[in-house]
């Protein structure tokens, strides 16, 4: 790579929010780093540090207990998820989600974590995050606070992180647990190419969810669906939440067309 | 900085430079020249190598995060007493055309039959999605796996 940077591999949590406060917008940090090493590579990304979170401690901490749900090291790839027997049990919308997710070797190296921090609007991950009320614990040397993924979006590539902050674990409640659900994702190849739309249904008390990918700025929830709504009704609400955009990967129209498609399609499967 | 890992089982210590992806350092620092460099992106899979145990990208892994890891690569894979069984059955089923994907496409595949020694076909395709094979159309790939593992003939050569 053309771009050079200092590299540094913490093995403390504070050794790690020490650096990150000290450099502030010029670290980056590297987790599974398959879309970090690409946007170097590609001179969109230019950090003067590149901090290495693989090395602390507990990173990939994956563990559901009935007081504290499931909770998630920063570390635990797509594949760990895939692999875990509990979520795939208790949290199968996670599995769902992970199971689109690239290809076979991105999975074993991305992370949950680092597919939300990025923030793209077609994130595989933040779909079932939404729907399962999951809340992102976010650290930095002056305290922790957590963030619920319905207000961590904020644009494309935005969060609500702050200069310094980490992304340490997320949690998904124990209460959410059994929530089923279905998943589809529109995209030329299975494997390579980004989403060009995705579309997850989810079950919840207060009613039915729909989560949207690559269709507004950021993933997008639509909550609170009275359960007696046919297709076109859920519809219509999804499409007021919605604001796609015409790109390189098809058009608005398109985009509305088929988030509607995919609702029509799974609406019976998690009504049953 | 200065790393210690081994690859194929030997080890190796160097000097590697903090913006060197792990691919490179094979094969420019360790002359391991058999793992590919095809998009650079971590999408073609032409870089598969096993780190730790497990098949990643390459080119999106830093060789100074390797540093203290265990490597195999496609140099790895013929033993003393020739090519392994994956390779004898790509050969078999002429799964191999120009032979840049293979190396990251074989690595794959013993990744797969690691996990799953009876794939379906559906398996097969998901295990080898992140591999572009621009030749060979991929079906000689798929009935290669279906050879090595005991579920279609020794080396069909309908295709050719």
């Amino acid at each position: 790579m053309v771009h050079e940077f200092q590299y540094r591999a913490p093995r403390s949590l504070s050794e790690l929010l020490a650096l990150m406060a000290e450099h502030g917008t010029s670290a980056k940090v590297l987790a599974g780093g398959t879309d970090l090493l690409p946007n170097i590579r590609m001179g969109i990304a230019k950090p003067a540090f590149v901090v290495d979170c693989k090395r602390l401690p507990d990173a990939d901490r994956l563990v559901f207990s009935p007081a504290e749900g499931l909770r998630m090291g920063h570390g635990v790839t797509i594949s760990a998820v895939l692999r875990d027997r509990t979520i795939r049990e208790k949290f199968p919308l996670l599995a769902e989600a992970a199971h689109e997710l690239a290809s076979h070797q991105v999975r074993n190296r991305a992370t949950v974590a680092g597919n939300v921090v990025n923030a793209s609007p077609c994130s595989d991950m933040a779909l079932p995050l939404l729907c399962l009320d999951a809340v992102a614990v976010l650290t930095s040397t002056s305290g922790e606070r957590t963030v619920s993924f319905r207000e961590f979006f904020t644009g494309p590539k935005a969060t609500v992180m702050k200069p310094g902050e980490f992304l340490a674990e997320i949690r998904v409640p124990a209460s959410s647990a059994d929530r089923k659900g279905r998943y589809a994702k529109l995209k030329r190849v299975k494997g390579h190419d980004l989403g060009i739309v995705g579309v997850m249904l989810a079950s919840s008390p207060e009613g039915l969810r729909v989560a949207v990918s690559s269709a507004a700025p950021t993933p997008v929830l639509v909550s609170g669906i009275g359960r007696g709504l046919d297709a076109e009704a859920v519809d219509a609400l999804v499409q007021k939440a919605i604001k796609p955009i015409d790109d390189v990967r098809c058009t608005a129209e398109y985009r509305r067309y088929m988030v509607g498609a995919y609702i029509r399609r799974l609406l019976p499967e998690v009504s049953r | 900085m200065t790393i210690t890992l081994t690859v194929n089982g030997v080890s190796y210590t160097r000097d590697a430079p903090e913006n060197k992806t792990l691919l490179h350092f094979l094969r420019e620092d360790l002359g391991l020249t058999g793992t590919k460099e095809g998009c650079g992106m971590g999408e073609c899979g032409a870089c598969t190598v096993f780190l730790n145990g497990r098949t990643v990208n390459s080119c999106c892994v830093l060789a100074v995060e390797a540093d203290g890891a265990a490597i195999e690569t496609i140099e790895g894979e013929a033993g003393p007493a020739g090519l392994s069984e994956i390779q004898k059955a790509f050969d078999r089923n002429h799964a191999v055309q120009c032979g840049f994907c293979t190396p990251g496409m074989i690595l794959s595949v013993k990744e797969l039959l690691k996990a799953v020694p009876k794939p379906t076909v559906e398996e097969i395709k998901e295990a080898i999605e992140g591999n572009f094979c621009r030749c060979t159309g991929y079906e000689q790939i798929v009935e290669a796996v279906l050879d090595v593992t005991g579920q279609g003939p020794k080396g069909r050569l309908d295709h050719v």
